[in-house]
């Protein structure tokens, strides 16, 4: 058997050798097919991992309460006139929560900061001591400010991982002066490296500082937002109750909508969700047309394949071949021609995964490799059905006559 | 002896749009083991059919056909091929080489249908062309050949997997003089050997090789006779 199907592979590889160009086009659709299968499952599953490392460092059990949704679908009118978000809330929620395991408000602004020749654009935090616990990530060297310098509203700050870099570069910044705004600032420390969101944003390019500095050197405008952390395994009964403080203060008696929004990261990745399904499902659709089509023109040239060697089919069968054989022969070679254009579409795809990776992130999983494979292997043997029927099924007179 | 080959009352009929065509019509033919039989007779005549009833690649309409005890009208397709396959070595007018490869390779074909290990596959073909005096051709495609060592390759592939019987149809007749006596000295020389030939040809003179002479006409046997007269291609 095994001597058989050896055989099988050689008779294969002469007939495509000797037929190069009608074979390569014929596996040509199979090559696209196969090359956008891969290239999109490179892409989705970089984003995956993009946004999983992402969504990390945000947390899942972090709610952000602000004057909007995230991703909301209201009505900006409505929504421009909310009150805004105010920093009392934050004691209120603190002292009302059963479930909020920290409470920091954020309030971000964009700011340019400058030491010596050297400046930068900038996100500043202004948050407290809790913002660390409503984050996954830490303090990489140095430390956090403590609650008395943000109370005396202290110009200390703690510089993102790509801040540090720019403003001082090769040399240790803490302790050393930089400013925001013209204003100077000490640094406490440098935050942990985060690496792109979607490789889109950064928060390694953020400042955080204390709110007491943040109230007093800066004008109230700006975006406040309050981040409560929330036990994971009670994030639906957290959420009603962070709902039910929020209104309370805000007074809403039980016939208003919410004039506030309670966002959480899963609505990231919902967002991101769509997008992936719509990238997934235009690369499915293409990769479906290309491979029927490619089968479609296998099968033809199958055909004519079959035709062409009629004679030789009956050599074949005379001196000794079943059906069994002559048909193992002829899917071996349509299996061939899209297994060949497979491994073709798939080292393109490698080599532009590694091009693509220079600007967002994308690896090729083995997964996608064996499927497309598979993949390949799925539509020879489909499309070489019927074409190596014909020629298993050819009377071996009839075919030893055909000329 | 027993016999290699016994047909009895074989009909072969063919519906050709409507009309009854009986290629053969009742043929009893016994065959025994190292004969070298000439089928004779005209195009037409159904020796042809008849040849590719003993060959295994017809099956009669009606008739029992029993090759070496073995009832070949009862077979099935891969039955049938199995017994082309080790039983049975075909010679054909056209050589009917595998243009692509080399006359190793095509030596070695029966072989890997009959599931011979490498080896040893390689071997037999190789002692195989060297018999047939092509031992310097092995790489060699058939359209490096000539006519005479195609025709020579096709004799040593009929002769890998040591058939009971040689099927030869009209294996002069694509040759020159020259070439076509060469053939029938192998031949020959295969049936002093101990091999079964069968011959199948229209021509008097090549028909004079064999030792029994059937005629064919109409699908009917003529003359069944032995050859007295038979010509030692020395």
């Amino acid at each position: 058997m095994f001597s058989l199907f050896f055989e099988s592979v050689r008779i294969a590889v002469d007939s495509i050798l000797s037929n190069k160009i009608r074979s390569f086009l014929t596996g040509l659709s199979i090559i696209i097919g196969i090359l956008t299968v891969t290239l999109m499952g490179t892409l989705i599953s970089g984003l995956d991992r993009g946004f999983e490392k992402s969504m990390d460092f945000l947390g899942k059990d972090v709610l952000s309460i602000s004057r909007w949704e995230w991703f909301g679908g209201q009505d900006w009118w409505e929504v421009r006139n909310r009150p805004r978000i105010r920093l009392e809330y934050v004691d209120k929620i603190k002292n009302r929560s059963k479930y909020a395991e920290a409470v920091a408000p954020v309030m971000q602004r964009g700011a340019s900061l400058s030491r010596g020749d050297l400046g930068a654009r900038s996100q500043i935090f202004g948050t407290t001591t809790e913002y660390l616990k409503t984050t996954n990530y830490g303090v990489e060297t140095g430390r956090f400010f403590t609650n008395g310098e943000d109370r005396s509203g202290a110009r200390v700050a703690l510089l993102g991982y790509d801040v540090a870099e720019n403003l001082f570069p090769n040399e240790d910044p803490i302790g050393k002066n930089f400013k925001i705004d013209g204003i100077r600032f000490r640094v406490l420390g440098v935050m942990e490296k985060q690496g792109k969101f979607l490789g889109l944003f950064s928060f390694d390019t953020q400042v955080i500082i204390p709110s007491g500095a943040t109230q007093r050197l800066f004008s109230r405008r700006g975006f406040l937002r309050i981040s409560v952390k929330i036990p994971d395994d009670k994030i639906e009964e957290s959420k009603d109750e962070i709902y039910g403080i929020m209104r309370q203060i805000r007074g809403l008696k039980p016939t208003e909508k919410d004039d506030f929004a309670v966002n959480q990261t899963v609505a990231f990745e919902n967002i991101y969700n769509s997008i992936k399904f719509a990238i997934g499902g235009v690369g499915i659709f293409i990769t479906i047309l290309s491979l029927v089509v490619g089968g479609i023109g296998i099968m033809n040239i199958m055909f004519v394949s079959v035709k062409e060697r009629t004679k030789e089919i009956g050599v074949r069968k005379a001196i000794g071949a079943t059906k069994n054989m002559i048909l193992t022969q002829f899917l071996m070679e349509a299996t061939m021609i899209c297994v060949i254009g497979g491994l073709i579409g798939l080292s393109f795809a490698y080599i532009l995964s590694l091009v693509i990776n220079q600007f967002f992130p994308s690896t090729m999983p083995i997964w996608l490799a064996i499927t497309s494979i598979s993949l390949s292997i799925f539509v020879g043997i489909t499309a070489g059905l019927i074409p190596s029927y014909k020629a298993a099924g050819l009377d071996p007179i009839d075919a030893l006559r055909y000329e | 002896m027993s016999n290699l080959i016994s047909l009895n009352q074989i009909k072969r009929h063919y519906d050709v749009g409507g009309e009854l065509v009986k290629a053969l019509d009742g043929i009893d033919v016994s065959i025994k083991p190292n004969e070298y039989i000439s089928i004779m007779g005209p195009s037409g005549s159904g020796k042809s059919t008849l040849m590719n009833i003993i060959g295994c690649l017809d099956t009669p309409t009606d008739g029992t056909y029993q090759f070496e005890g073995e009832l070949v009208h009862e077979m099935d397709d891969d039955q049938l091929a199995s017994i082309r396959n080790r039983k049975i070595g075909f010679v054909f007018q056209t050589f009917n080489l595998l243009p692509r490869s080399t006359a190793l390779r095509n030596v070695e074909v029966p072989l890997i249908y009959s599931n011979t290990p490498k080896a040893e596959r390689l071997e037999i073909a190789r002692s195989s062309l060297i018999s047939v005096g092509l031992g310097d051709r092995l790489d060699h495609k058939p359209n490096e050949l000539s006519g005479g060592q195609r025709q020579r390759v096709a004799i040593a592939r009929a002769l890998v997997n040591t058939p009971s019987i040689i099927l030869a149809d009209e294996p002069t007749g694509n040759l020159d003089s020259k070439s076509g006596i060469e053939i029938m000295k192998i031949l020959y020389d295969l049936y002093t050997k101990g091999n079964t030939i069968i011959l199948v040809t229209h021509e008097k003179e090549i028909a004079k090789h064999a030792n029994r002479i059937i005629t064919i006409f109409d699908g009917k046997i003529k003359e069944d006779r032995a050859n007295e007269n038979m010509i030692k291609a020395l």
